[in-house]
């Protein structure tokens, strides 16, 4: 079986997620192509391992994201089942290629096998589907669901340009504001209680959350005595939250706090005290100060891929 | 954790399709809207005029009146939207109680053309709030003997006397007042600013804190001769006005009961004690399977009591039965709740003190208890037993 | 002006999802809802109602049961509404092939929907029924507005917000909206209970509907997460960093 890889633009070079789509392209089929819209990243693309041909499509189009003229541009030199990173560009630049080549289209599947079988979280992650595709399709991958393949290939670059125009016209781009997201809408919140210390640590706590695109909460103990806003609350009076990830910093865990947060997917604790309530719940537990924890923490998510 | 109402028996299936549309609207903005305020508003001692407005955007007020601007719905949906109201507070529910059955009930029935035209339309948005005086200071289960009177005066009434125990009093933009004149009770409609008219509000209450309780003062009071309700004499005046709102409260009284359930459901679920959740001991199932057991009946006789209501196949004492039986358990439901929170229970983190608060009051404003009983046992009997005499 | 919305039915974020026999039981499923980013769509569609004077007509496609999400959409202010009238599952050609239909049969000008449904969390719709309709589409809008004869929407993007422009007909798959979503109110559901719903099968609207070779074997629970790990000293922090990412997949 044919693949052709649409790798979406990622600044100068190539998007993180390639080499994980090329380990998926080797999965299912045998001749792995990569279209590169906008053709940054090229040369990396044709580095790694599994990847036969590297297509730069230029074109004055993708200077904006404008699915439909994109999909229009990139339709005619797919081969075979189409594999793109799930991301808010790949799910809609995806299903449009889907409908213009009248295939089927999967979204954000999280294991694949030859067949082609894939499997998906449905409801929020509460379900998995399996799924048996037969024929070709357009099928989007999880960014980090899957191992990136090896570098080591030497692919042949081609140049095809494409004359698309663009439907879409942008008339001003407006800076991310500085403001958080609320915990009641975050994926992650990051979470301090009293063992912070002082309401001046939450600075740090807050740092983390920029790295992270992350929410920040506190425990009911820490609005009260520190005046924090009450929207930061997380539990039993405060906001019940359900995020993919929730990070308990100095939070000992009394039942009240629990209630908010324990149907987080992943909680993640630290804290000083092996004996506190909230490793009853947490997947994984840092025993440990937290202010020679969280350093080392940050470090670690900021040096990640 | 979200609110799941308790509904053993799937009683609300038996509603229409509208009726539970309304149910999901009013419960949706009691968790929005109600649920994250109410303690703050409790300590306080405030009933937030967001509140008022919002109900007012609702439509409910007034819900089963037909015309000027009322919603015109049927008894059982006024009892669904009692029910998740008190699920919020009873306060809330006292609220929208006093303004739709004994505001503006008694205009829209005994009122005149122009009262009903004038009122009625600005009371169903909560642009303007009514409340209810009958209840003295002396004269509380026995309003016959109230003291408050009226005096023709040319083209007026003048009024003199005192009312209290009046929700919505200090808020309120116009009174149903019950006063003797020449020795038969009359409803008259006293508006705020009428001159020697007062409402102080009444402090230091412990139960229904945010909801606002006030004393009514008549110094004098000059209203113009208009202001009378023409419709009715008597006590059937106000205990038409008071059956209403007591079917409202044996459905309201339900919510509060359904809260406490949940609240002590989802917590002996999570507390750990010697290793197991709570929950999995004996006493306590026992006491959770309890309260399953008096919901579910409550749900029936309030949803019953509708039927009849919407019917018009009934008579006080059906209401008599389900006020006082849904107040009573959902009384007994909060304090055995409190004891499965344990030292929790106390705190205001939970809704189940505060239902427990709330709920003492419930017991005896809009025909005690005791008085309930003796309703009951007038019907059973034909003998009175309210007063020695005979 | 009329403006389409797509709104899909389906389980409350918050309702347990069961399932029996490789399958999602349905009877279960205690409460549904419309789609949380669809009512973000449905209430731009109705502030261009107030703001431009369209007409809103609200699409929906399903079993029988998802009629009262067009009922819901009618209380907040649906003018018109659409059933496309489906039992069994489809692919994703054919459930946009159909939707597409019936856009074209409302006569819409534009069309909003929200980026995805909660219950397939899939993002396809959108973009797929523009494609069908050989319109452009804009994802992840927050906001619409009808300026001078164009459309301008406000969407996110990686770097955070832009204003993009549209000459003529579009789809908008929302995100978030800014708008606080309204609320019915009793005179709402007592008109929204009166008023037509037209219920078209996929057939009435020449289309077939057909698995498009993709066929869910099954659908099971996720897999239990390993019992929780505990880490001592601060040192351990950038190990469970790299489990973050690689077991948990969270970060």
């Amino acid at each position: 079986m044919s693949v052709t890889i649409v790798s979406e633009p990622h600044e100068e070079g190539m998007h993180p997620t390639l080499p994980q789509l090329v380990k998926a392209a080797s999965i299912i089929g045998q001749s792995c192509t990569v279209i590169m819209p906008g053709g940054n990243g090229a040369d990396e693309a044709s580095k790694i391992q599994g990847v036969e041909k590297v297509i730069k499509l230029n074109g004055a189009c993708f200077s904006v994201f404008d699915s439909s003229s994109w999909s229009t541009a990139i339709s005619g030199l797919v081969d075979g089942t189409v594999l793109m990173a799930t991301t808010p560009t790949g799910r809609e630049l995806s299903a449009s290629i889907a409908a213009s080549l009248g295939r089927p289209v999967i979204q954000d599947v999280t294991a694949i096998a030859p067949g082609v079988k894939v499997e998906r979280p449905a409801y929020s992650g509460k379900a998995v589907e399996s799924i048996s595709v037969s024929g070709d399709a357009v099928i989007t991958i999880r960014p980090n669901a899957i191992e990136s393949a090896e570098s080591g290939g030497s692919a042949d670059i081609s140049t095809v340009d494409s004359g698309e125009n663009l439907r879409i016209a942008i008339l001003e781009a407006i800076a991310k504001a500085g403001e958080r997201l609320d915990v009641s809408e975050a994926d992650i919140i990051i979470s301090g209680g009293r063992g912070l210390g002082d309401r001046s640590n939450f600075e740090k706590l807050e740092s983390v959350a920029d790295s992270l695109g992350a929410a920040v909460g506190a425990s009911r103990a820490v609005v009260d005595e520190w005046g924090l806003p009450h929207s930061m609350q997380v539990g039993q009076t405060g906001k019940t939250v359900t995020p993919s990830l929730y990070i308990a910093v100095g939070i000992s865990g009394a039942i009240q706090h629990l209630a908010g947060m324990r149907s987080s997917r992943y909680i993640l604790a630290i804290n000083k005290d092996p004996e506190a309530p909230i490793f009853g719940v947490a997947d994984y537990g840092i025993v440990a100060q937290w202010e020679d924890a969280l350093p080392i923490l940050h470090e670690a998510i900021k040096s990640l891929p | 954790m979200g609110y799941e109402a308790l509904d053993f028996y799937d009683v609300d299936s038996l509603l229409t399709d509208e009726e539970r549309m309304i149910r999901d609207v009013v419960r949706d903005w009691v968790d929005e809207s109600v649920i994250p305020k109410i303690e703050n508003a409790c300590r306080e001692g405030v009933f937030l005029d967001e509140w008022r407005q919002e109900i007012g955007g609702m439509g409910i007020l007034g819900a089963p009146l037909k015309g000027y601007g009322c919603p015109g719905l049927s008894y059982t949906a006024y009892g669904v939207i009692c029910r998740e109201l008190e699920r919020g507070d009873s306060g809330i529910r006292s609220f929208a109680s006093v303004q739709g059955s004994l505001a503006m009930y008694p205009i829209w029935d005994f009122g005149s053309e122009e009262q009903k035209e004038k009122y009625l339309p600005k009371m169903a948005t909560g642009e303007l709030i009514g409340c209810f005086g009958l209840t003295e200071p002396d004269y509380g289960s026995n309003p016959g003997d109230m003291v408050t009177k009226a005096e023709e005066d040319g083209d007026h009434y003048i009024l003199n006397g005192a009312k209290m125990w009046i929700t919505n009093g200090t808020i309120a933009d116009l009174a149903i007042v019950w006063a003797k004149l020449d020795g038969v009770i009359r409803g008259f409609i006293v508006e705020k600013g009428d001159k020697g008219f007062s409402a102080p509000e009444m402090k230091g209450k412990h139960s229904l804190k945010a909801s606002v309780t006030s004393e009514l003062v008549f110094q004098d009071c000059r209203i113009p001769k208009d202001r009378i309700l023409p419709g009715v004499k008597g006590l059937r005046g106000p205990f038409s006005c008071l059956n209403n709102a007591r079917y409202g409260i044996s459905w309201g009284a339900v919510g509060a009961a359904q809260s406490c359930f949940d609240s002590a459901r989802s917590y002996a679920m999570s507390r750990i004690q010697f290793d197991h959740p709570i929950a999995a001991y004996q006493l306590v199932q026992n006491k959770l399977a309890w309260m399953l057991r008096e919901i579910t009946k409550a749900q029936l006789l309030a949803y019953h009591l509708g039927v009849k209501k919407d019917s018009g196949e009934w008579v006080p004492e059906h209401i008599s039965l389900a006020k006082m039986n849904n107040v009573d358990i959902a009384l007994e439901i909060a304090r055995v709740a409190r004891d499965i929170h344990g030292a929790n229970g106390i705190l205001d983190e939970y809704p189940v003190m505060r239902h427990m608060a709330n709920l003492e009051s419930v017991k005896t404003y809009e025909g005690t208890h005791d008085i309930h009983n003796l309703i009951l046992g007038r019907h059973i009997t034909g003998i009175q037993a309210f007063t020695r005499e005979a | 002006m009329k403006v389409a919305v797509l709104i899909k039915q389906v389980p409350d974020t918050t309702a347990r999802i069961s399932i029996a026999g490789g399958s999602v039981d349905e009877g279960s499923i205690s409460k549904w809802t419309i789609s949380p980013y669809d009512e973000y769509a449905l209430e731009a569609a109705l502030k261009l109602q107030s703001e431009s004077g369209a007409k809103v007509v609200a699409i929906t496609l399903g079993p029988q049961r998802s009629s009262k999400s067009l009922i819901d959409a009618a209380a907040v202010g649906a003018d018109e509404l659409m059933h496309v009238l489906y039992e069994g599952d489809a692919g994703s050609l054919s459930l946009q092939s159909a939707l597409a239909a019936a856009v074209r049969k409302s006569e819409a000008d534009i069309v909003l929907a929200g980026k995805q449904a909660a219950d397939t969390n899939s993002g396809s719709t959108a973009p797929g029924v523009a494609q069908m309709l050989g319109l452009p589409c804009v994802g992840l809008v927050s906001e619409v507005k009808a300026v001078d004869g164009n459309f301008v929407a406000t969407r996110s993007t990686s770097s955070g917000m832009e204003r993009v422009s549209v000459s003529g007909s579009c789809v908008f798959a929302f995100d978030k909206g800014d708008e606080e979503l309204r609320r019915p109110n009793v005179r709402g559901i007592m008109m929204a209970k009166k008023k037509p719903i037209e219920t078209l099968s996929p057939a009435d609207l020449g289309i077939s509907m057909e698995s498009g070779g993709v066929n869910l074997e099954s659908v099971g629970y996720p897999p239990e997460k390993p019992a929780g790990q505990t880490f001592q000293g601060a040192a351990s922090a950038s190990e469970v960093v790299t489990k973050l990412r690689e077991e948990a997949n969270v970060i």
